[in-house]
């Protein structure tokens, strides 16, 4: 089963439309979009739920900023239809729609204080001065900003400011809440903890929200589903844990997580990797035979070994030699070189690395090839040595026979378990 | 040699090159700004302070300080409101010709101002191109406060626009898109948002435009006909005075006028963080 999910082929995603439980907040069908000849959105369509937060993760450029000014009317869609709970608002302007906007730059007006930004939705809608004052205090509560409340923008943190932006937004009650890059402005440790913050205060006002990102760590967090976007249409939509797992094509495979990419071609129930040959049981009906394919995996499924034991329900692909080796934190990312010519490989008992696969038939989630920090050996050897000596001591280069021609460039990445 | 020179320039942590450049610059300001400048109230204060107040409290000096004051009021006023206008128009469209007008409003700073008064003659005089049509009806343009009017406006056209322009660029036009998410409409933005960071702008602007229209002298000389105790400005009325010999008189109003430009250059100065930031 998660075998054939690693499988990309170039069919597109289907939308998953089966969401029906919450009611829609928002549905956007069919826009399109073009500046001049260019078209920057085709045919985009998605539903956002009460309550529900979606993302929409792209590269810059991608449009999706520009779906975030369509739904809030700063732009015009060229076709397709924005309906805010089942009232089509494609033809109102901005600041009839009812829309909450948080901008990258948080757009703070500089001249009013923090009480008078909150306070500014409702004054415009000629509220009671009580009532303005009542849910002022209470939003100045719940961004907890109550000791600021007199202060001016300019004399506001980053983080603070876009709590003034959220709560300003808030007071008039949005029906959806959008939010442009919002973290792009802060620095890595505001950025996480505003995020959580946010995520936290979106679940207790229950206001469907949409968030634009290019970053992905940030998309999986925040999101109850991701949007993937390139260059002007949804790749795939799915909750973070379908999206990364089970990525619909090969751009959303890339994007969101590293990810390794292998030419195959299918042989029946078998997938053909040079030499290497893997074992694919369900749906396999849906390829056909000889068909070319490309197998992605994740750099955390990978084993490295060089003792030659396979674990158990990991099948051998392909010797390899370490190009290079990095220190990344949590883990340690290592390039492989691996040989998909040498049929022989997987055999020879003296080859120090071994790239195995799970087979399907194990019970595991993760799809092709499996982690098992064996490389801790090598590293042994290296740093025993000598301290002075290059990581490239890691390598044991006898391994190819003609490097030039070692096949591809696996990007590996694993957990050094205990170590 | 070389170890000399370093001692001599700072003496045990004195650098000599602070006060001496500091000297050198008042003392190249003193004869062309600071002894001109008091030599108008050494002068015009040298008979006592009783006779400078006579001088002052003339009928003819207290009316062209008035007419000053007036026909620049009448220029400021127009010439914000047109400067805000024109920068709103010119920063938020973009369309052909913008940069054309641009520049044409942003002429009249380069053109002499006898010019620009001998410009508004042809226009508007007896026998100007739009003056001989109306002068039949005995409307007269010229040789009135409205000339002088006219005139101050063309020479202060651009600088209430100058200063405005620059804060509209700058201002983020995320801010109005804000503002209209939030729910507003154009006016609302434009009261609640827009003006309130103009503030500053529009300040200085009205004031660099007043002090400009009240030293007038180029082209209100040429519109106004300088007649005494009707058309007569306070810089009109120095030149006169000072023709007809009485210099007491001209200086006393030469003081005030000193005194005023002053005055709005330190509130220019001093109040700079308030017009700027709140």
């Amino acid at each position: 089963m998660k075998a054939k999910q690693a499988m990309i082929t170039e069919q597109p995603a289907m939308p998953d439309s089966n969401r029906s439980s919450p009611p829609v907040a928002t549905r956007v069908i069919g826009i399109s979009k073009r500046f001049g000849k260019t078209s920057v959105l085709e045919n985009v369509n998605f539903d956002v739920a009460e309550g529900e937060t979606l993302v929409l993760l792209g590269a810059s450029g991608s449009g999706k900023t520009t779906i975030l000014r369509i739904i809030a009317g700063l732009e015009q869609p060229y076709t397709g239809k924005v309906i805010l709970h089942g009232k089509d608002v494609t033809e109102l302007p901005a600041r009839e729609r009812g829309v909450g906007v948080i901008f990258q730059a948080y757009a703070l007006f500089p001249k009013m204080n923090v009480e008078r930004n909150i306070g500014y939705g409702l004054k415009i809608r000629r509220r009671k001065r009580k009532e303005v004052r009542e849910t002022v205090q209470q939003l100045l509560e719940l961004v907890q900003l109550q000791e600021h409340r007199k202060k001016y923008p300019s004399q506001l943190s980053g983080g603070q400011q876009q709590r003034v932006a959220i709560a300003r937004t808030l007071a008039y009650k949005p029906e959806v809440l959008l939010f442009d890059e919002p973290f792009g402005a802060l620095d890595a440790q505001t950025r996480v903890h505003l995020r959580r913050e946010i995520k936290a205060l979106l679940k207790k006002v229950n206001v469907p929200a949409i968030f634009i990102t290019h970053d992905q760590e940030e998309a999986l967090e925040l999101g109850d589903r991701i949007a993937v976007i390139n260059v002007g249409h949804i790749e795939q939509i799915g909750t973070p844990y379908e999206v990364y797992n089970n990525p619909a094509t090969e751009y959303v495979a890339t994007f969101l997580g590293a990810a390794n990419l292998l030419p195959g071609v299918i042989r029946g129930d078998r997938i053909e990797v040079g030499s290497a040959v893997i074992r694919f049981s369900a749906d396999a009906h849906k390829f056909r035979d000889g068909q070319a394919v490309t197998l992605v995996f994740r750099p955390e499924d990978v084993s490295l070994t060089s003792s030659g034991d396979v674990p158990a329900g990991h099948s051998c692909i392909a010797n390899g030699i370490v190009e290079e080796k990095s220190f990344v934190g949590a883990y340690e990312r290592v390039n492989v070189r691996i040989d998909l010519s040498d049929s022989g490989a997987c055999e020879t008992d003296d080859t120090p690395f071994y790239l195995t696969t799970e087979t399907p038939e194990s019970h595991s989630s993760k799809p092709i090839i499996a982690t098992r920090p064996k490389a801790q050996e090598i590293c042994r050897l290296g740093r025993g040595q000598s301290e002075a000596r290059p990581r490239s001591s890691c390598t044991v280069p006898q391994l190819c026979h003609a490097p030039h021609n070692c096949g591809s460039n696996l990007n590996l990445s694993f957990k050094l378990a205990g170590a | 040699m070389s170890s000399i020179i370093p001692t001599m320039r700072h003496v045990r942590g004195f650098d000599v090159a602070r006060p001496l450049s500091i000297g050198v610059l008042v003392l190249m300001m003193l004869p062309l700004v600071f002894l001109p400048l008091s030599s108008i109230f050494i002068f015009g204060t040298s008979k006592g302070l009783a006779s400078f107040w006579a001088a002052l409290m003339a009928p003819e000096a207290v009316f062209a300080l008035k007419l000053s004051m007036v026909t620049s009021f009448w220029a400021t006023l127009f010439n914000v409101f047109f400067g805000l206008f024109a920068a709103y128009v010119l920063s938020k469209y973009n369309f052909w010709g913008r940069n054309a007008l641009i520049v044409t409003i942003s002429l009249p700073t380069a053109i002499p101002t006898a010019v620009a008064g001998f410009a508004l003659l042809l226009l508007w005089g007896p026998y100007g191109i739009l003056g001989r049509f109306l002068a039949p009806h005995g409307i007269q343009t010229m040789f009135t406060a409205g000339a002088i009017i006219l005139a101050n406006i063309f020479v202060t056209f651009p600088l209430a626009f100058g200063v405005i322009k620059p804060v509209f660029d700058t201002m983020s036009r995320s801010l109005e898109a804000a503002s209209a998410t939030i729910g507003a409409t154009r006016v609302q933005t434009f009261w609640h948002v827009t003006l309130p960071s103009l503030r500053g702008a529009i300040v200085s602007g009205a004031l660099l435009t007043f002090a400009r229209a009240v030293g007038e002298f180029g082209s209100t000389i040429l519109v106004s006909g300088n007649l005494a105790g009707r058309t007569q400005t306070a810089p009109l009325y120095i030149f006169a005075k000072f023709n007809e010999g009485q210099i007491e008189a001209a200086n006393a109003i030469a003081i005030v006028l000193a005194l005023f430009s002053f005055l709005i250059f330190s509130v220019l100065f001093f109040a700079r963080d308030w017009l700027d930031v709140d």
